[in-house]
């Protein structure tokens, strides 16, 4: 643990009845960093984001540190963090107006740390600017949008000036457009207002496209944690890979992503494998091609428009695949971690 | 609705005059038999000592009955619908353990475990304090009657409602108490009046428990409705409508109250079903 790290938690266990929620996970979050805890339900994510608040407490370990900006908080209560949270369902106060939901946190200070109200006031308008709600001041939660109330448990969160942001899946109740606008402005506020934050979410394009770094949880363990390009193009293990994206299999062992793929009407004695052609579908920025391979396995091939223009391929087809050279990636082989240097030397086994 | 126009007037016919026999009439019979010697021997039998007597301890026993459900229902109901804990299932249904029991056995309980030759009795003679047949016992056999009111009304919601509310407020710097007071309270507040109408109904009108631990000794340990049942005994029949009279208008009371609340519950959940 380095002077600039605000969060430091180490081997950290969670058991509920009989099911282990983490397995002796560590984790490290630099200052002014934001990261993504990326998994499938079940993976453990909220259950660790729940222990670095304090809402959670880990198995008892004498092993176990949960530090946050400096102070071991493992078994404290949570209030003695200054740690912003904001909940999937976002929790707001029903009864409280937005300014009131706002003020909260500064609200319930001991008297000789509460703000004076015309400090209170200008604090709590200066965020309903932030997040463009100034409008909104006196309506009751019900009464706005769900991108809304997201907005405002976020600004309800950093109005105590937390050492820690802390996300539990705050775009996940929200629809397809306002969870892109809000993915872009949470970017944007946090370049404006570097504070370090943790999002916990299962959407791994949201994972990669907010994040500065992204860990992988998979049944209560961290499968990688790494740079979104890291660990989208050297994934540690199987389950990153298969998790990040589409990825074809071929003989058990060799894993490719689909527009890694080209189709080909000629095939050469160069790897190619021979597939027939499903479906296409064209639709998006990209042409999904859904081919049986020779053996009968499932492959998927995502060609520009342009490419499937110049190809010209119909449904039921027969065609060949193979990997385009210097495609960007590099592959392994699963199970041992065993990776490949490049594509040119699987091309050759293919 | 499809039914044929005779139907629909055939049942509400059977609806009216259901409430009008069982509902209505016992009510004006109530308030004519009271004023059949009129006006101020109506006044005069309110007035009575004994009946004022009675009054007074229907309406301690109501205050203090009320305010021990109500500490007793919000922590019930917050440890119960906020926590998991291992014998969770165990007390909630002791909670309705005085719905299931007849009011009889409830005053009987308190006889045996406070009387002259129960469990704590000759304890607490030698001390100088008498729980049956005086104003304690009264008292608890009430609480004992009425506590399920508020936690039965308050658990479902508090349920419904979650803890992430409670969390936030927490994680915002909010102590307990604060908690409680700016979160958790506003929340549940027109349920919580609800369950203290419904239990307060009761605290006044009940008879069964509190007949069997009161002893009857009039002008001490009489409530409302046993000061009716030995004024009907006596042949005092105007007097004991008059008195009831008092308990009807009581139960207008509630009766309206309670409407009232509902009408603000449903706002609410208007707003819950709005809200998440």
């Amino acid at each position: 643990m380095t002077a600039n790290t605000a969060i430091d938690a180490r081997h950290v266990s969670k058991t509920f009845s009989n099911y282990a929620a983490l397995r002796d996970v560590s984790l490290e979050v630099r200052q002014g960093e934001l990261i993504a805890l990326l998994g499938p339900s079940g993976s453990g994510k909220t259950t660790l984001l729940r222990i670095i608040a304090g809402l959670d407490q880990p198995d008892i370990n004498p092993q176990t540190t949960v530090v946050v900006d400096g102070d071991n908080i493992a078994g404290r209560p949570a209030p003695q963090r200054r740690v912003g949270f904001v909940f999937q369902h976002y929790a707001l106060f029903r009864h409280m107006s937005v300014f009131e939901n706002i003020a909260f946190g500064l609200r319930v200070r001991p008297r000789k740390h509460r703000l004076a109200e015309p400090a209170l006031r200008k604090r709590v308008n200066d965020l309903l600017e932030l997040i463009q709600l100034t409008r909104w001041s006196s309506h009751l939660p019900e009464q706005l949008s769900g991108g809304q109330r997201q907005r405002v448990a976020l600004a309800r969160a950093l109005a105590i000036e937390p050492s820690v942001l802390l996300l539990d899946e705050p775009f996940g109740a929200l629809d397809a457009k306002v969870r892109q606008d809000l993915r872009k402005w949470l970017r944007e506020l946090h370049q404006r207002i570097p504070v370090t934050t943790v999002l916990v979410t299962h959407d791994q394009e949201e994972a990669l496209e907010v994040a500065d770094r992204v860990v992988i949880m998979n049944d209560g363990s961290i499968e990688q944690a790494g740079s979104p390009d890291e660990v989208f193009h050297r994934p540690a293990s199987e389950f990153v890979l298969k998790f990040l994206g589409n990825v074809n299999v071929f003989r058990g062992r060799q894993f490719v992503r689909p527009h890694e793929l080209d189709i080909d009407r000629i095939g050469y004695d160069d790897g190619a494998i021979a597939a027939r052609i499903q479906r296409i579908r064209s639709a998006g920025p990209l042409v999904k091609v859904e081919l049986n391979g020779e053996t009968g396995e499932a492959i998927t091939v995502e060609l520009t428009h342009e490419r499937y223009r110049q190809l010209a391929i119909q449904a039921d087809e027969l065609v060949f695949v193979r990997i385009k050279p210097r495609a960007g990636s590099e592959f392994f082989v699963g199970g041992n971690n065993h990776r490949t240097p490049s594509a040119e030397k699987v091309l050759g086994r293919l | 609705m499809s039914e044929p126009v005779w139907v629909r007037r055939a049942l509400i016919a059977v609806a009216v005059l259901f409430l009008a026999i069982l509902i209505l009439m016992p009510a004006a019979a109530v308030f004519s038999e009271a004023m059949r010697k009129g006006f101020s021997f109506y006044i005069a039998s309110i007035r009575d000592p004994l009946a004022l007597s009675a009054l007074r301890l229907t309406l301690l026993t109501a205050a203090v009955t009320l305010a021990a459900n109500l500490v007793f229902g919000l922590a019930a109901s917050w440890l119960i619908a906020k926590f998991d804990f291992p014998g969770r299932s165990l007390l909630l249904s002791l909670i309705d353990l005085p719905f299931a029991v007849s009011p009889v056995i409830s005053g009987l309980i308190f006889i045996l475990l406070f009387g002259a030759r129960g469990w704590f009795g000759p304890a607490l003679t030698d001390h100088g304090i008498q729980v049956v047949f005086a104003t304690p016992g009264v008292i608890l056999a009430t609480v004992f009657v009425t506590f399920p009111f508020i936690a039965r009304e308050l658990i479902p919601l508090m349920q419904e409602q979650g803890s992430e509310e409670e969390e936030a407020a927490v994680l915002l710097g909010a102590s307990g108490w604060q908690t409680f007071r700016r979160v958790t309270l506003p929340n549940i507040r027109w349920a919580l009046a609800y369950g203290v109408v419904l239990a307060n109904a009761r605290a006044m009108g009940e008879f069964g428990a509190v007949s069997v631990v009161s002893g009857h000794i009039r002008g001490r340990t009489n409530t409302l409705p046993l000061h009716v049942e030995i004024l009907y005994n006596e042949y005092n029949f105007s007097a004991a409508f008059a008195v009831a009279s008092l308990l009807m208008l009581l139960a207008f009371v509630t009766l309206a109250v309670k409407t009232a609340l509902e009408w603000r519950i449903r706002a609410e959940q208007r707003l819950i079903e709005g809200g998440s």
